[in-house]
């Protein structure tokens, strides 16, 4: 409605402007595009190259043949299907943990009375300004005394806590149900932990499943935690796994294999992206995050 | 036990029985009184134990030297703050986390609402979800990945980059082992890594404003630039300050990855920083009284331009 408003006001010629400016604004944009995408096409591009073409003078984006044995290399060569299997377990069970812990106290926040609620809350938020780098020397060293050095429990429970943005946006869901919601479940009964199960999770299902995805990114993508707590070279995640690959002299010349490891490694949440892009923009739409 | 009124609700239990397993009133008012802090017991712990104790516990760490291996912890007072004066790492880290401020904090805060401002007048085009989904893509992958995607292209002798460079006549360039240009590099990657988050941002806070105060300033004869100028902007303050304020505490955070990776701080320290310059002494060199001391003083500057940034900034931010 906003282009009928202005098209009823400007003259043919700001018409022509305008468009001419569209057609500007779509070149920039796909050059920006092309830069954005240029490292995971050539990353592609070297994954399926044979040796002798990744080490060519030419710089050719489509490859003169396929050679897909870059993947079963990357397998064979180096312990990419264990560095699979520990960035999915410590994925997928840091997200579980992170949403067990958040979605009770969020409920707790948002729609029950309790005396100290707004300091406890307080004290979840403030957690958002300590960097997180600042207490990684502390928890490396109670890590290594309690003895969970290169195990996944090292890495997964001390990343549990930093989920005060998840406790955020659950609350601002849960506020936004009605309070008739809660009243009939106190009616018939209902305990507060029956609410929480049967009236209340039922409802905010969105935005769990989008906290899910980014909780799940989160700890695909971690790096300098699990680095120091996964020292065995078979124990790493493909995070941080694979930068290893470049202190190793014969590895340094197997750029194909090492591309088809990356290429396993940024998959998943390109395509978890790609699938849940409308979720995940409108969670942070409606989060309030915007201002 | 949060189930046990729901059972007892069953029809099949006998009214005998459930008279014996019913709780009583005052046992059930009781756990219901109990039962908010039980929900935010394990995240309240949690935070305790990783986040709250750890800032105790390092400054605690902070007065003593030792080198993790050692039994014995030497007490040292206050000379782990001193002796950073001293060291000339850690003066290099310094104006490392500077020239990181003062590059990457205009262009992750800026270039991104450019950029937003540049997609609003084609937001309905078929495109625009397509251009979204380009823009955004690195954000969702790791930084090591992504920094080691860039290590093959910043390759110097099959690096795509100096090969397209030959063409305009170019020689090759070291990119990541000459310290004119490793710094760059970093910039480059952490540009890449994180324009899209912030575009994100922009955008849904541009698409926020509401269109009644935006059709009224149409109806006046304002141009989309002072709608743009004098409405949007304005309206989208929040999310810049937001933006602005988180910048500032994760920007020398967030490169790590790409300076670990591409690298490892050198060449002769030129792409260091404070971060990486702690990650050295508390993980390569053990130090983690020193180490421990730049966490807390890290901390407490965090805090400082936390504060300036609200003392400061936030007036300027129209809220509502």
């Amino acid at each position: 409605m906003a282009s009928v408003a202005s098209t009823s006001v400007s003259s043919p010629s700001s018409r022509s402007s305008e468009r001419f400016g569209k057609i500007g604004a779509h070149a920039i944009v796909l050059i920006l595009c092309f830069l954005t995408v240029f490292p995971f096409a050539w990353m592609l591009s070297t994954a399926v190259k044979e040796a002798d073409q990744v080490f060519t003078q030419g710089w050719n984006l489509i490859p003169e043949s396929l050679r897909w044995a870059n993947f079963s290399d990357a397998f064979s060569f180096f312990p990419v299907a264990n560095w699979l299997w520990n960035s999915l377990g410590i994925s997928a069970l840091t997200t579980a943990g992170k949403i067990l812990i958040s979605v009770p106290a969020a409920y707790a926040f948002s729609r029950v009375e309790f005396t100290g609620r707004k300091f406890f809350f307080a004290f979840v938020l403030a957690t958002m300004i300590v960097p997180g780098v600042v207490t990684t020397v502390p928890n490396y060293v109670m890590v290594s005394k309690l003895g969970w050095m290169d195990t996944w429990t090292g890495v997964i429970l001390p990343s549990l806590p930093g989920t005060a943005f998840y406790v955020f946006l659950l609350r601002q869901n849960i506020m936004t149900l009605p309070q008739e919601l809660v009243d009939a479940g106190r009616v018939d009964g209902a305990s507060t932990v029956r609410i929480l199960i049967d009236l209340i999770v039922p409802n905010i299902k969105p935005t769990i499943a989008v906290i899910t995805i980014l909780s799940f990114l989160g700890a695909w993508n971690q790096y300098l935690w699990p680095l120091l707590i996964l020292s065995d070279f078979e124990s790493k995640t493909l995070a941080t796994g694979m930068p290893f690959f470049t202190a190793n002299q014969e590895a340094a010349q197997m750029w194909g294999p090492m591309m088809a490891t990356a290429t396993i490694a940024v998959l998943p949440p390109l395509v978890i992206y790609a699938i849940f892009q409308k979720q995940i923009i409108n969670t942070f739409v409606n989060s309030g995050i915007k201002g | 036990m949060a189930t046990l009124p729901a059972t007892t609700q069953g029809a099949e239990a006998s009214p005998i029985v459930s008279a014996h397993t019913r709780p009583t009133a005052r046992w059930y008012q009781l756990r219901e009184k109990a039962t908010p802090y039980l929900l935010i017991a394990p995240l309240i712990a949690l935070i305790l134990l990783f986040i709250y104790w750890p800032l105790v516990y390092q400054t605690y760490l902070s007065f003593f030297d030792w080198n993790f291996v050692r039994p014995d912890m030497t007490w040292v007072g206050l000379d782990n703050y001193t002796r950073l004066a001293d060291d000339p790492r850690f003066i290099r880290s310094l104006d490392g986390t500077w020239k990181y401020f003062v590059t990457l904090i205009p262009i992750q805060v800026f270039v991104p609402l450019g950029i937003a401002m540049l997609l609003w007048p084609i937001r309905k085009s078929k495109a625009q979800r397509g251009y979204q989904l380009m823009l955004f893509s690195p954000t969702v992958i790791a930084y090591s990945v992504g920094a080691f995607l860039w290590l093959w292209i910043f390759n110097p002798y099959y690096g795509v980059l100096n090969k397209v460079l030959e063409v305009f006549g170019i020689d090759a360039i070291k990119w990541l082992s000459d310290r004119d240009y490793a710094i760059w590099a970093i910039i480059i990657v952490a540009t890449w890594k994180t324009l899209g988050f912030h575009l994100l941002l922009y955008m849904a806070a541009l698409e926020a404003v509401p269109n009644d105060v935006v059709e009224a300033a149409q109806l006046d004869g304002a141009s989309n630039w002072q709608i743009m100028r004098s409405i949007r902007f304005p309206l989208i303050s929040p999310t810049f300050f937001f933006i602005m304020v988180t910048t500032v505490i994760s920007v020398n955070d967030d490169v790590f990855g790409a300076i670990n990776v591409m690298t490892e701080g050198g060449p002769f320290e030129s792409t260091t920083n404070i971060i990486y310059y702690l990650y050295q002494q508390g993980f390569e060199y053990f130090q983690i009284g020193s180490a421990a001391a730049l966490s807390v003083l890290l901390f407490i500057a965090t805090l400082f331009l936390t504060w300036i940034q609200f003392r400061f900034g936030e007036r300027h931010v129209h809220y509502g």
